[in-house]
């Protein structure tokens, strides 16, 4: 397992620039621990502080790449672990993608068009349907997060952006800047490959 | 309570009733009765109330006497139509559908063709002569009640026959589909009333504040055919053109078909005129319905209809899906037909219609003779000029630069949103790029193929993004200009007047604070307290138009007003 100082820099490998609080609310750690860990980060070259929001430096990607062997050893020998990420990669994982694309354009006549989020059915079908693989992944990641508290914290936050695309803030299923479905779901499998050391499969 | 029964557990919406309250048979239901009570014939059926419900939830099963008035209601349909649910000659199928007084998301979909079971894919193969058919019915009803009763996630459309079916979700659920279609029945509406309690369901109440308690209702309709003999079909009717939005009916008609056929694309439909010609009194009872419906919806309907027998019944009306050209069109319409008045027509167009037609397309003729460097899938449509850069890195540093990837990851996402079009070598339309393309509303093309980032890299091209096409060098482009748009233009007034914020082309109010000099990245700029002017490409987009607002600001400064008036409107009646 990763030591609290691990996790944050760690952290910034999900999100590409964050804020102490915006790190903290991904790892759920206390902010303070977070910010105290990105100091000594920053004085020991893994991080640069930019305005008050922090990124990874190469040095502390090298580092990471260090660690991650020996913190995740059991969790990668573990063949269920194994079974479990080859069930994401194949499974829920390119539902919840063509979902997003399915929520993102619609038919209209037989040509595909943005989703202007015009039919309430439409887009509540869809929401229903990643609600249930959100439910899904859970089941299939169960080895994982077994192994690590994190993963289910992913899918609580997945839940959390389900629930403010349902009552009609739409960009809380694709929209970039905001914590919605796919940017957690892409930390969630960024967090993943990195315990169990996969390639992200294109 | 109708007349013809003393149901405790069920409503019957017949068309003499009076009307039943939303509360205790759902908006599904009500709307059923709404159609009867106008006159248009829809297919018999049965309500299982919101009191049926909260009772379930009492004693955490169905209620007592509940069983025996499914029977009832059952009975009741099947005298109407001369059917028997489970019989062996002339079956009954239903469908079963939640639905509560407010529309709730996690709860229950539409399970068709309920009751079928091998004895009745026999029965229905050798009254309609298709046993193909009756083997697509009962797969696809497999299908429904493995997804929805028994919660089955794998995908189970694609699975060629029932017993795959079967297999799939005995390996992904350990349960079986029962074959008595009474057993059916009762599963499936315990399994609606559950949905209501669902994870989702409760989470969704918790957050907007609605009742922690509110059921549903559960609507038990007769399943019609269309494909019972050449005095049938089905078919799909636009009350306006969903295309360009003018007002005539559009539509096509299948004969011999079913419901699922003419959105499968399995056949190919022939036109509404052939309705007219085969059956020009079903062809007029149906145009008369559809006009009853637009005005009663007070918005266009797509109608979903099925001739049995040479006999009209209509299964849905709901507001059509339209393009964007046609829901400006349309909403424009029904503010001179008097049936919508400015502030709600503003309601029927959202931002992300009107930013997709002000979107500019390469000027006709310019890419004839323009060489064409890379082509791949349009991921996210548009046009856009610039020099190709291969980092996220160097994006940011060359805001408007074109930024060409082998495939993106969350680590691209500060340099996706610098640039001012995307391409990929690998990937399709449900990839990472795309997908963030989409959300940034920036043109991209993905799957160009290998060497594409070598080749273009440095080069000052054009992305066709509506086309998949990168070109070299700078075509010309046009774009719809809203002033010039008589519909457009009307709808900018009306929402000037309804807006809370002002938008417009220049006229600062100081301080002013400039998204685009702040630092690029995947957050939304904070913006400093006592901003009264905002400008910049990221509060043109609806989050950035939220945050405007929430800040208090007062002028948001954009090339287009129109999607940022409609967006601020849409989030003022989101929050108030």
């Amino acid at each position: 397992m990763l030591d609290p100082y691990e996790l944050t820099v760690h952290s910034l490998t999900l999100r590409q620039l964050g804020t102490a609080e915006q790190l903290a609310d991904i790892t759920g750690q206390d902010v303070a621990e977070v910010e105290a860990g990105l100091e000594k980060a920053v004085a020991a070259g893994l991080v640069m502080a930019a305005r008050g929001s922090y990124l990874i430096t190469p040095a502390g990607r090298e580092h990471l790449d260090g660690i991650y062997p020996r913190a995740f050893e059991g969790l990668r020998a573990d063949p269920q672990v194994a079974a479990a990420m080859e069930a994401f990669e194949t499974g829920v994982n390119k539902q919840v993608l063509a979902l997003t694309t399915d929520w993102q354009t619609i038919e209209v006549d037989g040509a595909r068009v943005t989703n202007d989020h015009g039919d309430a059915d439409y887009d509540a079908t869809i929401i229903d349907k990643l609600g249930r693989v959100q439910e899904k992944t859970a089941k299939v990641l169960r080895p994982l997060s077994d192994a690590d508290p994190l993963v289910d914290r992913f899918l609580d936050r997945i839940g959390t952006a389900l629930t403010r695309a349902e009552g009609g803030e739409t960009d809380y299923v694709s929209g970039v800047r905001v914590d919605s479905v796919h940017t957690v779901w892409f930390q969630m499998h960024e967090h993943i490959l990195r315990l169990t050391g996969r390639e992200r499969p294109e | 309570m109708t007349a013809t029964t003393g149901f405790r557990w069920l409503v019957v919406p017949e068309a003499d009733m009076p009307e039943p309250s939303r509360e205790l048979v759902g908006g599904k239901a009500w709307s059923l009765w709404r159609m009867r009570s106008l006159g248009l014939r829809v297919p018999p059926a049965f309500v299982v109330t919101t009191k049926a419900c909260a009772a379930y939830f009492e004693d955490d099963d169905l209620p007592e006497g509940l069983s025996d008035e499914l029977t009832a209601g059952i009975r009741h349909i099947e005298d109407q139509l001369g059917r028997t649910f489970g019989g062996t000659e002339r079956p009954l199928l239903v469908s079963v559908r939640s639905g509560a007084a407010i529309s709730m998301p996690g709860m229950m979909d539409t399970i068709l063709d309920l009751g079928c079971n091998d004895k009745v894919e026999g029965a229905l193969a050798a009254e309609s002569g298709d046993p193909e058919f009756a083997a697509e019915v009962h797969r696809r009803f497999t299908g429904f009640y493995g997804r929805l009763v028994l919660g089955c996630t794998e995908d189970l459309e694609d699975l060629p026959d029932t017993a795959a079916v079967r297999a799939a979700i005995a390996e992904d659920v350990g349960e079986a589909v029962p074959a008595d279609p009474w057993e059916q029945l009762r599963a499936a509406v315990a399994a609606v009333f559950r949905s209501s309690r669902s994870r989702r369901a409760m989470a969704y109440r918790k957050h907007y504040g609605i009742p922690e308690d509110l059921g549903t209702g559960v609507t038990i309709q007769a399943m019609v055919f269309g494909n019972l003999d050449d005095d049938s079909g089905t078919g799909v009717l636009f009350t306006r053109n969903p295309v360009d939005g003018t007002r005539e009916p559009y539509g096509e008609y299948l004969p011999r078909g079913q419901g699922e056929d003419v959105v499968s694309g399995r056949v190919t439909p022939k036109p509404l005129a052939h309705l007219a010609q085969r059956w020009p009194r079903v062809h007029a009872e149906l145009l008369a319905a559809a006009d009853c419906l637009d005005r009663e919806g007070r918005d266009a309907q797509d109608i979903e209809f099925t001739v049995q027998r040479g006999e009209l019944f209509l299964l849905q009306s709901r507001p059509a899906k339209r393009t964007a050209r046609a829901a400006v069109r349309i909403a424009v319409d029904l503010v001179d037909e008097g049936v919508l008045d400015p502030a709600e027509a503003l309601t029927r167009v959202t931002a992300e219609q009107v930013r997709t037609l002000l979107r500019p397309e390469i000027a006709p003729g310019a890419a004839e003779g323009a060489e064409l460097l890379a082509e791949g899938v349009s991921a996210s449509p548009g046009v856009a000029t610039g020099v190709v850069v291969d980092t996220p890195e160097a994006a940011q540093a060359h805001p408007g630069c074109v930024l060409v990837r082998k495939s993106t990851s969350p680590d691209d996402v500060h340099g996706m949103i610098a640039a001012a079009a995307v391409v990929t070598e690998q990937g399709g339309a449900t990839s990472h790029a795309a997908v963030v393309s989409r959300a940034l509303d920036t043109p991209c093309v993905v799957g160009c193929g290998a060497g594409t980032v070598d080749t273009l890299t440095g080069r000052t091209v054009t992305v066709d993004a509506t086309a998949g096409r990168v070109y070299a060098g700078e075509l010309a482009t046009s774009a719809v200009d809203e002033r010039e748009d008589a519909d457009l233009q009307r709808l900018t007034e009306w929402a000037e007047a309804a807006s809370p914020v002002r938008a417009r082309a220049d006229g600062a109010v100081e301080p002013v604070f400039d998204g685009d000099a702040a630092d690029v990245g995947e957050e939304l700029p904070a913006i400093p307290l006592g901003t009264k002017t905002v400008r910049g490409a990221v509060f043109c987009t609806p989050d950035g138009v939220r945050a405007a607002l929430d800040a208090g600001v007062e002028v948001i400064l954009t090339p287009h007003r129109l999607p940022v008036l409609l967006a601020a409107i849409a989030h003022d009646r989101r929050t108030s």
